[in-house]
């Protein structure tokens, strides 16, 4: 038998070019787009009904996101125990997304009950009846666990850094006070729906096992001859504006942690730097192997996990570093993630190193697109920018172009340590 | 249905095929027969310390993750009471990789102080974050010594402190290793776009040569039968009262489970069950409240815990769970409503199987726990369950005698 080399690692190949599928556009005869992604093994589908109606545009904070839940809570033709009855009767899923800029209503329902849940999907669309009984329990509820929540270095550190960066009344930052939950009025609720979940402000998106009645269902239901309303003509204006105080400690007794966010505001996926600083951001801390977590967590054992993210917003966009320290070594975890982002501005990445972030990024990609839910999850991401999910062909593409000299370069534009903003959530020691 | 291939390797490695040609990529998930409960009740932690330790080199790869994420994998790990489940997937055509990377780390680890050192660090610092540094954190340190006097379940994977942690020695760290890590001692599941040929010609090329290794067989102490109603009351720096309720039910195995979680789903599953409707909608008592099964493979804990409402006592709180858990012993549950959780175990199923990463890991589960093929009995052994069933397990698992509640009250600031 020949003998085993375990030294020395097998052949591989290196993912080149990743295949999405893309999805297929339908209209219904109101304009509403469908955009349909049809594959996976199981016969299950998911519909997500979209609206323009984030908390972009609510007048007072709740008041988006509260709507979007009290959809749950009772129609013209169920009341809200009657729903949960038949969704779990029909083992199906409806679950409630409010974001910065849309909202949506989404179902996952098995095939063969498509048309019972159909049924309910549209009436909660289209007739809910927002019942003040339970306006009032999904508020105390919404309130506890905000304040649950709050009692969280990192909960507490998140809305301090997106304050700091955004302006705390910007919808991107949407920091607000326990008090707002006793003052919001159910009217403010009900008019946000009758002006924002309108035919005219919203699209579809359709993932899985498809069939020839699914369009004629939609239709049906949420096209022309069924469904009537017009979206308000209400613009909002946010400014962003950050603070000027650039470091900020937000102090939480006794905690035995304390949770540190460095970074900045910055551009969104549009912009010319963004692949690039992707490429940096994965270096920095956007996997395992980054330097952050090799520093930090693997060298130093300072933290259980710290990482980076670059989140684009539909007009604006963040670079964060994460983590939690103990609050014994949280100025040497500082420390060293200044030291690690100075390494970026001085010195240029191995090409190694940049070779196996780019590995790793084809596989990220493989993984992130592996089923139609997953690629429905992208698409919605990518549609207000006016992308399909070719965007992120398009952006490995980019990204495997990146090179050494353009991360010194991105590092030393964006990350320099005065622009840089710091928020500290916990206690320190001395 | 889940099809699958099954072989045995001559050093006693269970390996286990499954082809799902959707995904362009394939899963190798390695569970090893080894959890917390295996742990000297001195030295708890250490399946989970040891889980972190497997990241640190093997005996002749220097560094796990970098040569994975070469190749564009990406993997995890985690550590339970009963077992230690280590997973990664690759694009297909990279399989050979992670059967390079995971069958050296069988074969033997780099040990050394210095990664240990630092794991140790890290460890701490996650008991830190999980346990000491959230609200409600440490329920489950408390709440598993008042259920269990005897059976090492009495203690978190995590371990009981963070002292046991910090005392571990590199010899205790080999000790470990050579006596529950072992061809014979585990399970290797592949999932993905794969060929049970190809599989198979890699795990005699990669794991075939390892030596089986001697394990001792698992000889835990029983928990005794518990006689009379146990509770602890603590006072944290939590906005608001909450409270844990913790009834001992059989193993995951038992025939009863079935049974069992259905009547947890009657109570607890969805929007439309007993406990979220009465407690939550109609009265107001809870913000948040569930109902669920630990499903160990030791006879488990069926648990009940919740959030109180602002302004609501503790006595009214815990008298109106108790309400609905006697209403399921006293009144046979309806022909409806157990259909109703049937038609969602049924549909959680479906749902469940689109990733081929989670078929890896549940088949794994299963074949560990007695047979990989069971996961394709379950749907029937749901349907079996009457509804004179679910009054028979109320009626000998939700009764006072046999229940551990833990009072969770926010300290008056």
């Amino acid at each position: 038998m020949e003998s085993l080399n375990r030294t020395h690692p097998p052949q591989f190949k290196t993912i080149e070019h990743v295949d999405i599928p893309r999805s297929k556009q339908e209209v219904l005869s109101n304009q509403i787009p469908v955009h349909i992604i049809a594959g996976g093994s199981q016969d299950v589908l998911k519909i997500e009904i979209i609206f323009n109606a984030g908390l972009w545009y609510h007048k007072a904070p709740l008041i988006a996101g509260t709507c979007n839940s009290m959809l749950n809570e009772g129609t013209e033709k169920y009341s809200a125990a009657e729903l949960a009855e038949k969704f779990d009767f029909y083992g199906a899923y409806i679950t409630y997304n409010n974001s910065q800029h849309d909202a949506s209503v989404c179902l996952y329902t098995l095939n063969k009950y498509l048309d019972e849940t159909l049924d309910l999907l549209e009436e909660i669309v289209k007739h809910p009846t927002f019942p003040e009984k339970e306006f009032k329990t999904i508020l105390n509820n919404k309130k506890q666990n905000f304040l649950v929540n709050r009692e969280k270095t990192n909960a507490l550190a998140k809305e301090k850094f997106n304050g700091i960066i955004y302006g705390e009344k910007h919808p991107y930052a949407n920091v607000f006070d326990a008090k707002v939950f006793d003052q919001l009025q159910l009217d403010d609720v009900k008019n946000f729906y009758k002006d924002f979940y309108t035919p005219d402000n919203c699209h579809i998106i359709v993932s899985g096992k498809m069939n020839e009645s699914v369009l004629p269902q939609l239709e049906n239901r949420f096209g022309a001859t069924a469904w009537e309303g017009k979206v308000s003509d209400y613009q909002p204006k946010h400014e962003l504006k950050s603070s000027s105080a650039k470091k900020l400690f937000a102090h939480k007794k006794g905690a035995v942690q304390s949770s540190v966010r460095i970074g900045r505001p910055l551009f969104n996926k549009k912009h010319p730097d963004f692949a690039g600083f992707m490429l940096l951001n994965l270096v920095l801390g956007g996997y395992f192997g980054s330097r952050l977590m090799q520093n930090i967590r693997e060298d130093k054992g300072y933290t259980y996990g710290i990482n980076s993210v670059l989140l684009s917003h539909l007009n604006s966009g963040h670079f964060a570093i994460i983590t939690e320290v103990g609050t014994d070594v949280c100025q040497a975890a500082i420390s060293e993630i200044y030291k690690e982002i100075a390494r970026l501005r001085e010195e240029l990445v191995p090409e190694s190193e940049l070779n196996l972030v780019k590995n790793f990024f084809s596989g990220e990609m493989l993984r992130s697109f592996d089923s139609p839910f997953a690629l429905s999850e992208s698409l919605r991401g990518n549609l207000p920018f006016g992308f399909d999910n070719s965007y992120y062909e398009n952006l490995l593409q980019e990204l495997k172009r990146v090179n050494s000299e353009q991360i010194r370069e991105l590092a030393n534009k964006y990350l320099q340590e005065e622009d840089l903003f710091e928020v500290i959530a916990g206690e320190i020691k001395a | 249905m889940i099809e699958f291939d099954k072989f045995t390797l001559d050093n006693g490695l269970k390996v286990i095929v499954h082809r799902d040609a959707t995904t362009p990529l394939a899963a190798v998930n390695i569970l090893y027969n080894i959890g917390a409960r295996d742990e000297n009740p001195d030295q708890t932690g250490f399946a989970h310390l040891f889980e972190h330790l497997m990241f640190g080199g093997s005996v002749n790869i220097p560094n796990y993750d970098e040569p994975l994420q070469q190749v564009g994998g990406d993997n995890n790990a985690w550590t339970s009471n009963d077992v230690t489940n280590y997973y990664l997937t690759v694009p297909k055509e990279n399989l050979e990789t992670a059967f390079w990377l995971e069958s050296d780390r069988m074969l033997s680890l780099d040990f050394t102080e210095k990664s240990l050192e630092v794991q140790k660090s890290v460890v701490i610092e996650e008991f830190k974050q999980h346990y000491f540094n959230q609200p409600y954190g440490d329920v489950w340190l408390h709440l598993r010594p008042l259920a269990y006097k005897k059976h090492p379940y009495q203690w978190a994977t995590i371990g009981k402190c963070i002292e046991h942690i910090e005392e571990a020695t590199l010899q205790d760290v080999k000790d470990f290793f050579f006596h529950h890590y072992a061809p014979n001692n585990a399970v290797l599941v592949v999932s993905g776009h794969v060929e049970t040929e190809e599989v198979k010609q890699l795990a005699e090329k990669w794991f075939g040569p390892i030596e089986r290794r001697s394990i001792a067989p698992r000889n835990l102490p029983l928990e005794p039968k518990q006689t009379e109603f146990r509770s602890l009351r603590l006072e944290r720096n939590v906005p608001y009262d909450a409270i844990y309720m913790a009834f001992h039910m059989g193993s995951r195995s038992d025939e009863d489970f079935y049974k069992v979680d259905l009547l947890s789903d009657i109570l607890s599953n969805g929007q439309s069950s007993r406990i979220f409707q009465t407690l939550v909608k109609e009265k107001n008592l809870f913000s948040t409240i569930d109902a669920y099964l630990t499903g160990d493979f030791d006879p488990g804990l069926f648990i009940v815990s919740g959030k109180l409402t602002e302004g609501v006592s503790m006595e009214d709180a815990e008298i109106a769970i108790w309400e609905v858990l006697n209403a399921v012993s006293e009144t046979k549950a309806g022909a409806y409503e157990l259909q109703k959780v049937k038609n969602k175990v049924e549909s959680t199923l479906v749902f469940s199987e689109i990733s081929f990463l989670n078929k890896a890991m549940t088949l794994a589960q299963h074949e560990v726990n007695g047979d990989a093929n069971d996961i394709n009995l379950e749907v029937e052994k749901y349907n079996k369950v009457t509804t004179e069933n679910l009054q028979e397990m109320a009626r000998k698992i939700l009764i006072k005698k046999n229940c551990s509640t833990l009072y969770y009250y926010a300290k008056k600031q």
